[in-house]
């Protein structure tokens, strides 16, 4: 690399630009793989700890030796994948309601004037109100309880997805449908065009949200009125005195949870290629 | 002439209350929620000093767990994104922990606080801690670089970085943050009433769901909706004291 400026274009060789490689031992051995795996196993030793030398209440709570025990046995029986395999019916049931018409109404608030100035009011008087607090109302209007747990998850997870589906529209650039309109696109034309691929990486965002709350919805509904499910699960634990169940219910709740999220994230990146495309450049330029 | 945009807007309300009687009235589903005109009955059935007691102990335990979340939360948020090792230490712990909705705690916070009250705190705490530390950790991550750089030149010391730079930049979306952090808290309030039963305004609603006052029911879930969007609107207050030079554009 000493005298570049004086040697041929041709003589320059490839490996002139390579940077050393850093060893295997030193990946591993960097600031920031020993302290977070510091951080992860201090985790689980503050909490073995606390519970096991039961300071203040702690006694109470069982530790993670127990609760791997409990685990191991609660996966190995037809009452887990029952109760995960019908939260996650319920959710993406919910979730699915909740796309179809969130999106869809989203994208008409956010281009036409006329269609926000006669919905959004009554949306916005509505937004406010939590999902949970439905659960009379949902419980009363549905007499099968799957539909119920799937209203209150709707209910939860359709006001993420509709206000960022707004924001999405309302983000284009107004340069765009000024372009359109000079060449002579109908509005159906601008719709499909601008305003959908426009809104997408904005739904994305929302959709990913939506599916957390609706996994908090979900706990919730099953908690109050469920026969079956993770939520249930959790509270019947504690009813019987079963504590351990409680923590691996809600581990099991949170990766299904951190799953379905990342499922949500990786279906719209597919459906957002440019965005891709801007992203995996990026990645391709630090890494080489 | 009429603002038109001003009677489209009171059109959509109204037409929302008639597609509510309507389906109501006529449809076999529906009929056992109660009209719009059979709530606006029982508002006037209401007792005054009973809901507004229940509205000021929801709003005690929102605001207690609100504020502390505040006050665990910022911190925590700041040290993650402002200084390197305390991200390394913290933020894979905090990642671990997120995803567990905060009502799945429900079970193991009855189990571990003996008193009621600080059950429900807890709860409201724990909804409103995860957005505060998210939104504080990503306002700060995305301070344009310019700005401490021309600090730097100016000779600012690091604390001065903190409070003069980084913070009054990431303001905006830490107070996004509370935003959301104040909705998770009344949707936690609520649920965390509705299984303790010891007053408070979800406990109210699930009460007259269980005598089955259902007018009732739908008015407190109005009033918790117009708690919710006033505690909204006061952090925009608050915001926007905080954020003066924002109103300058």
């Amino acid at each position: 690399m000493k005298n570049q400026i004086n040697t041929i274009p041709e003589k320059i060789n490839e490996s002139d630009f390579v940077f050393e490689r850093p060893s295997f031992l030193s990946k591993i051995f960097n600031l920031k793989m020993v302290l977070n795996t510091a951080s992860v196993l201090s985790l689980f030793v503050i909490w073995g700890l606390l519970v096991n030398f039961g300071i203040y209440r702690f006694v109470l709570i069982p530790g993670p030796a127990e609760v791997l025990e409990w685990g191991i046995k609660w996966m190995g029986s037809k009452d887990f994948w029952m109760d995960a395999s019908l939260s996650t019916l319920r959710v993406l049931g919910g979730f699915t309601f909740a796309c179809l018409i969130a999106i869809p109404t989203g994208l008409m608030i956010g281009w036409n004037k006329i269609f926000s100035d006669l919905t959004f009011p009554t949306l916005e008087i509505l937004r406010p109100i939590p999902g949970i607090a439905y659960i009379p109302i949902a419980i009363l209007f549905f007499p099968w309880e799957e539909a119920s747990v799937a209203f209150i998850c709707f209910v939860g997870a359709f006001f993420p997805i509709l206000l960022n589906t707004i924001t999405g529209v309302k983000l284009i650039d107004r340069d765009y449908f000024r372009a359109a309109q000079c060449l002579g696109s109908k509005p159906r034309h601008i719709f499909w065009h601008i305003v959908v691929p426009g809104a997408l990486p904005s739904i994305s965002t929302g959709a990913a949200l939506g599916m957390g709350i609706a996994w908090m919805a979900s706990v919730a509904g099953e908690m109050i009125s469920g026969k079956w499910g993770l939520g249930y699960r959790i509270w019947e634990a504690y009813t019987l005195i079963r504590y351990p169940l409680i923590v691996d219910g809600m581990i099991v709740i949170g990766l299904l949870g951190l799953g379905s999220s990342t499922l949500i994230r990786f279906i719209t990146l597919r459906l957002i290629p440019w965005r891709k495309a801007i992203t995996e450049s990026l990645d391709e330029s630090i890494t080489k | 002439m009429a603002n038109w945009t001003t009677v489209r807007r009171i059109m959509s309300v109204l037409l929302f209350l008639l597609a509510w009687t309507i389906l109501v009235q006529f449809t076999g589903q529906f009929h056992q929620i109660p009209t719009p005109a059979a709530v606006f009955a029982a508002l006037f059935q209401l007792k005054l000093g009973v809901i507004f007691t229940e509205i000021f102990r929801s709003f005690v335990r929102v605001l207690c767990g609100f504020l502390l979340g505040l006050l665990i939360g910022f911190p925590i948020g700041v040290a993650i994104g402002y200084s390197r090792i305390a991200n390394y230490l913290l933020f894979p712990a905090v990642e671990m922990v997120r995803p567990i909705p905060p009502i799945a705690w429900i079970p193991l916070t009855v189990l571990f606080f003996i008193n009621i009250e600080s059950q429900i705190v807890f709860l409201t705490f724990y909804g409103a801690f995860f957005p505060i530390v998210y939104n504080t950790m990503g306002g700060i991550s995305e301070v344009d670089i310019r700005l401490p750089r021309a600090a730097m030149s100016f000779g600012i010391n690091r604390m001065g970085m903190l409070w003069k730079i980084i913070l009054p930049a990431a303001m905006p979306q830490i107070f996004t943050g509370m935003k959301v952090a104040i909705g998770i808290t009344w949707l936690m309030v609520v649920a965390a009433e509705m299984i303790a039963s010891k007053g408070g305004l979800g406990y109210w609603v699930w009460y007259h769901h269980t005598v089955m006052e259902y007018p009732m029911v739908i008015l407190g879930m109005g009033i918790i909706g117009l708690c919710g969007a006033l505690c909204s609107v006061g952090i925009d207050v608050i915001g926007s004291h905080f954020m003066k030079w924002r109103n300058i554009f």
